[in-house]
């Protein structure tokens, strides 16, 4: 099977990296890492349930945040308690927002999804007290495993047990998923997807089962966003402002929604992508913009589309 | 009490005004392709910048002053031809597939305008000088109120009854309606689908850069103003109803009044009221206050 | 499936045990007699663009006038422009400059959100980094207490106090006070210092209200309908960019500072576009460290004004200085710091150097403190029509040291301020 040699040599790749390649441009798998936790979650709504969040940068937003309040307020520096703690917090919000965002479907959906993160970014901004307002919050070094690893420089630890750190949950958590999407509730999904009229008259309950996708989209979504915050070690609102819910969007389709896989390879590409024309063009939105309007255009199937054999069969969300 | 009672709905109405045009541009287009388009916002930038180089141009060829507005709106009005490069060039390629991609799509247009005026206009604002005063003040009241707010107020409700006279006693208007309530049956009717889609889309555009052309003597143009207001349209349409009219020009007054009368009573809630406001509507109401389409 | 992921973990164990040996961290040694590489980080999306556009512009101005007169110890500079955007994106190309692009020392840096976020970042990486401007408080005081390599600007609020000392000597009698800032630490810290030191001066003065609309807004003709209704003496204003030259202008159109005294602690960062047709005299406006019209300015500061109009049609605002001083210390720096030999020094020799030093820029003598915090001059006066320009100047000029304004090294600002004996 080519697929899992494929996947076999990209984590091979992946473990590698921090040893083999230049410091810097393994910093950049850190991002890369945690977006693809965010996206695998988004993926499952988006690619497996058809409904495109437009708001998802609030519950990256709720992780980083978690982390930023646990760390630099009250205290806790457990990486794995503030994992835990976002994936509860996302979860949390996500229940009551997803109740009533997933009563709807389509452009409505995804208006609502875009209203809450609006509100949510409006109240990061404004309770500047609580939150820092636009300076937003520190998000001081996580201890990984019970081991604090102050001894290391923040380089050290970041392309060292940080990034080893974030690929294990990158992998657990695409493990989880791998499971979510192959069980009989995935299976739900994509019939819901696909035919929400069919999927009502065989006993399956649609609206219930598009807010467990909701929450456990947040959830991961939540999870990646406790993973963005050490590298830079800062959380700010611009986190979950609605642009940074479009490129998420935009990653997941750069990839290819109708594949497990494409989300992840999305947020790859677009990373290493936006650092290369960054240091470029001083235009680099134009580039991106131009990307994503050829992709729309002609390869709605993204990157895993075009490189998987098979015909590409106009794939619907 | 009353001077400020007048001042509260006139700089409301004003904000509104505004906010009816490019929430129009918005609405005309998803009535009738389905499309939330958001690059209105970008659009409306657009408009604010051409405006400017139009009145610069017009100043240096010695117009008279008194007539910029004449210029300013003509500018607004033919910047709105990119409508029709957007829908031919990019959005005709995407009528068959899922609104998401629809809506990626605009979005794509999004990045690449705001890099594109700055590569035109550069990052410094961009504004009118003085013309804003050249009309003056009436006083009403006990207040003064400028002039041009009044003057924008005016286009905007003129354009408000223009369209709904077009909409309602036109063969083109009567198209529209018809093809916004069933596309397949005005097309099987022999409605030219291709040629009405450029055209509604290019009108939408118009909306929004006469919008931005048209309150740019009262402000400046700046990077990224386009992005911030399409959040305070996207507001407008959800409460007013996607696609209907009469919700964009109601809509756009609850914003607008309501957004001033935040910012004397409690302006801390400034903007927060407005998406609260927004998901009651979209919980309790989610058509809006006159959307027709179920959602 | 199952042998996949054992064998996975297994390779993800070899490879934390390896990362604890890497090898490839040795600090980089600077190569004679090749270029010297300076990062710049410059804004250049957003309301903030024009502020990173005057700091490129002046630092390429020094540049070519350095290199012509054959670099820093013989050696051409050459710069590596990056954009500052969020703070994420702007840590990514900060270690880009570093690790990957290898320069001596890092310049730029605006924002508040994402100067807060480099602080700890440039410590860490041990190169270097001279910010052009983003020191609130919360900064100084809290984020970053002693940085060893990061040099913090001017703190930001300076210019509110300065406003409040000349707003108790222009506008004496003012009773109630209104306030307009942007919604963000910016607006906030300037409208508290503001309220701090004028309390100062007149104790029964009263505040009576605040508006803090987001950064960006266009439309303030509701918020100039609540400054009437507060029926204020004076207005104070936090703005800085386009914002400024839109209140100015819809403050005009409804007569506002017919009755009403106004304090622009910061327009003067977009000091041209306020036109004498919608800005009236008798307003302080605050330039913040430089005055591009100054009669007493510097060859230097002439120069660069007349070369700047020049080239892009537009009188340069305070930015540039901030830039220019930069850029004009690290090579003061570097030059004190390899007297002793030809050789180039070490970036921790570099540090050394910088603490204290001062150098000529473009507004007159400007020093490093101490503590890592420039020293200069601010520059606020009352706004006359009376220029060869379209648009307003002041005059009288009043200069104001950090000496007199800024809190001293280690202080607290609300507490230095109450100690004040007026």
């Amino acid at each position: 099977m080519s697929g899992r040699l494929v996947l076999a040599a990209a984590l091979g790749a992946a473990v590698l990296a921090p040893l083999v390649a230049p410091t810097y441009q393994a910093l950049l798998m850190l991002p890369f890492m945690a977006y693809a936790v965010a996206l695998l979650g988004l993926n499952l709504l988006f690619g497996y349930t058809g409904l495109v969040s437009f708001g998802h940068a609030l519950f990256l937003g709720i992780g980083a945040y978690t982390g930023a309040f646990l760390t630099s307020v009250f205290k806790v520096r457990s990486m794995e308690v503030i994992l835990v703690a976002a994936a509860a917090l996302g979860a949390l919000v996500a229940a009551p927002v997803g109740a009533l965002c997933v009563r709807y479907v389509k452009i409505y959906f995804g208006m609502l999804t875009l209203a809450f993160g609006m509100v949510f970014y409006t109240f990061v901004l404004k309770f500047y007290r609580l939150t820092g307002g636009d300076e937003g919050m520190p998000f001081l070094r996580p201890a990984l495993l019970g081991r604090s690893l102050e001894g290391l420089s923040k380089i050290d630890y970041l392309v060292g047990p940080y990034y080893y750190y974030s690929l294990a949950v990158l992998v657990l958590a695409t493990l989880v998923m791998w499971r979510i999407v192959r069980s009989p509730f995935g299976l739900c999904l994509k019939t819901i997807r696909d035919n929400p009229t069919k999927a009502e008259t065989l006993g399956i309950g649609v609206a219930r089962y598009r807010w467990y996708a909701f929450v456990i989209s947040a959830v991961y979504a939540a999870v990646g966003g406790a993973l963005l915050g050490p590298p830079t070690g800062n959380v700010d609102p611009t986190l979950a402002y609605w642009t940074q819910s479009g490129n998420i969007v935009f990653m997941t389709l750069l990839g290819g929604f109708a594949s497990f896989f494409g989300p992840v390879l999305g947020a790859f590409v677009f990373i290493y992508l936006q650092d290369w024309v960054m240091s470029i063009v001083p235009f680099w939105r134009l580039i991106f913009g131009a990307i994503l309007a050829v992709i729309v255009i002609f390869a709605p199937g993204g990157l895993a589309g075009l490189l998987t054999p098979r015909p590409a069969a106009a794939p619907r969300p | 009490m009353t001077a400020h009672v007048v001042n509260l709905v006139v700089s409301g109405v004003f904000h509104a005004s505004i906010l009816f045009l490019v929430s129009a541009g918005l609405q005309v287009v998803f009535g009738v392709q389905k499309i939330f388009n958001l690059a209105c916002g970008s659009f409306y930038a657009l408009g604010a910048y051409v405006g400017v180089s139009a009145v610069a141009w017009y100043a240096e060829a010695g117009g008279p002053p008194a007539l910029f507005i004449l210029p300013l709106a003509i500018a607004g009005v033919a910047a709105g031809a990119l409508g029709v490069v957007v829908e031919r060039g990019l959005l005709r390629f995407v009528y068959d597939r899922d609104e998401t991609f629809q809506l990626l799509l605009t979005f794509a247009v999004v990045l690449m305008m705001e890099d594109a005026i700055r590569m035109t206009w550069g990052t410094s604002p961009r504004s009118t000088a003085g013309l804003y005063l050249t009309y003056g003040g009436v006083h009403v009241l006990g207040t003064t109120v400028p002039v041009y707010n009044l003057i924008v107020i005016g286009a905007s409700l003129a354009i408000a009854v223009l369209i709904g006279w077009l909409l309602t006693h036109t063969a083109f208007g009567c198209i529209i309606r018809a093809s916004a309530d069933n596309r397949e049956m005005a097309e099987a009717l022999g409605v030219d689908m291709r040629r009405l889609y450029a055209k509604v889309f290019t009108l939408g555009t118009a909306l929004g850069t006469l919008g931005g052309a048209l309150v740019i003597p009262a402000t400046a143009a700046m990077s990224e103003m386009g992005i911030e207001l399409i959040v305070e349209a996207f507001a407008v349409v959800v409460i007013g109803g996607l696609g209907s009219m009469r919700g964009a020009f109601v809509g756009a007054l609850i914003v607008g009044v309501l957004r001033s009368i935040a910012i004397s009573v409690y302006p801390e809630l400034e903007m927060l009221l407005i998406y609260l406001i927004v998901i009651a509507v979209l919980v309790l109401r989610p058509r809006g206050l006159f959307g027709g389409a179920p959602a | 499936m199952r042998t996949t992921r054992r064998s996975l973990l297994r390779l993800m164990g070899a490879g934390a045990a390896a990362a604890t040996v890497r090898h490839d961290a040795a600090p980089v040694f600077a190569q004679a007699g090749g270029p010297v590489k300076i990062g710049v980080l410059t804004i250049r999306a957003g309301i903030a663009a024009p502020v990173g556009a005057a700091g490129l512009r002046s630092t390429e101005w020094w540049l070519e006038r350095v290199n012509k007169a054959g670099g820093i110890l013989g050696r051409p500079v050459q710069l590596i422009v990056e954009e500052e955007s969020n703070p994420k994106d702007t840590v990514e190309r900060y270690r880009k400059l570093i690790l990957q692009d290898k320069v001596e020392a890092v310049l730029g840096g605006i924002s508040t959100g994402v100067t807060l976020a480099l602080g700890p970042v440039a410590d860490d990486l041990g190169t270097p980094w001279l910010s052009w401007d983003g020191t609130t408080q919360k900064g100084v005081e809290e984020t970053m207490p002693n940085p060893k390599w990061a040099f913090k600007s001017v703190d930001n609020e300076v210019e509110a106090i300065v406003a409040g000392m000349l707003t108790a000597k222009y506008f004496k009698g003012v009773k109630t006070v209104a306030g307009i800032g942007n919604d963000y630490s910016y607006g906030h810290d300037c409208w508290e210092s503001y309220q701090a030191v004028l309390k100062k001066y007149t104790p029964d003065v009263k505040f009576v209200l605040e508006l803090f609309p987001k950064l960006g807004v266009t439309d303030f003709t509701s918020h100039i309908v609540a400054i009437q209704q507060s029926k204020a003496d004076l207005l104070m204003c936090s703005f800085w960019s386009g914002d400024a030259t839109i209140i100015m202008k819809q403050a005009a159109a409804v007569g506002l500072f017919k009755t009403m005294k106004g304090v622009f602690t910061t327009a003067g960062g977009v000091h041209d576009s306020l036109k004498k047709e919608f800005t009236p005299e008798g307003l302080l406006l605050g330039y913040n460290t430089m005055y591009f019209d100054d009669p007493k300015g510097s060859p230097l500061l002439k120069q660069f004004v007349r070369e700047y109009k020049a080239k892009y049609n537009e009188y340069p605002p305070y930015e540039c200085d901030h830039a220019y001083f930069c850029a004009e210390s690290y090579k003061a720096a570097v030059e004190k710091a390899a007297r002793s030999g030809r050789q180039w020094p070490e970036k921790a020799q570099v540090v050394k150097a910088l603490e204290g030093i001062e150098a000529d820029s473009l507004s007159g003598r400007r020093s490093w403190r101490e503590d890592h915090i420039q020293m200069c001059n601010f520059y606020q006066g009352v706004t006359t029509h009376k220029n060869p320009y379209d648009f307003v100047t002041i005059d009288p000029i009043e200069v104001v040291s950090t000496k007199v304004a800024m809190k001293p090294a280690g202080s607290r600002l609300f507490d230095w301020i109450n100690s004040w004996k007026i």
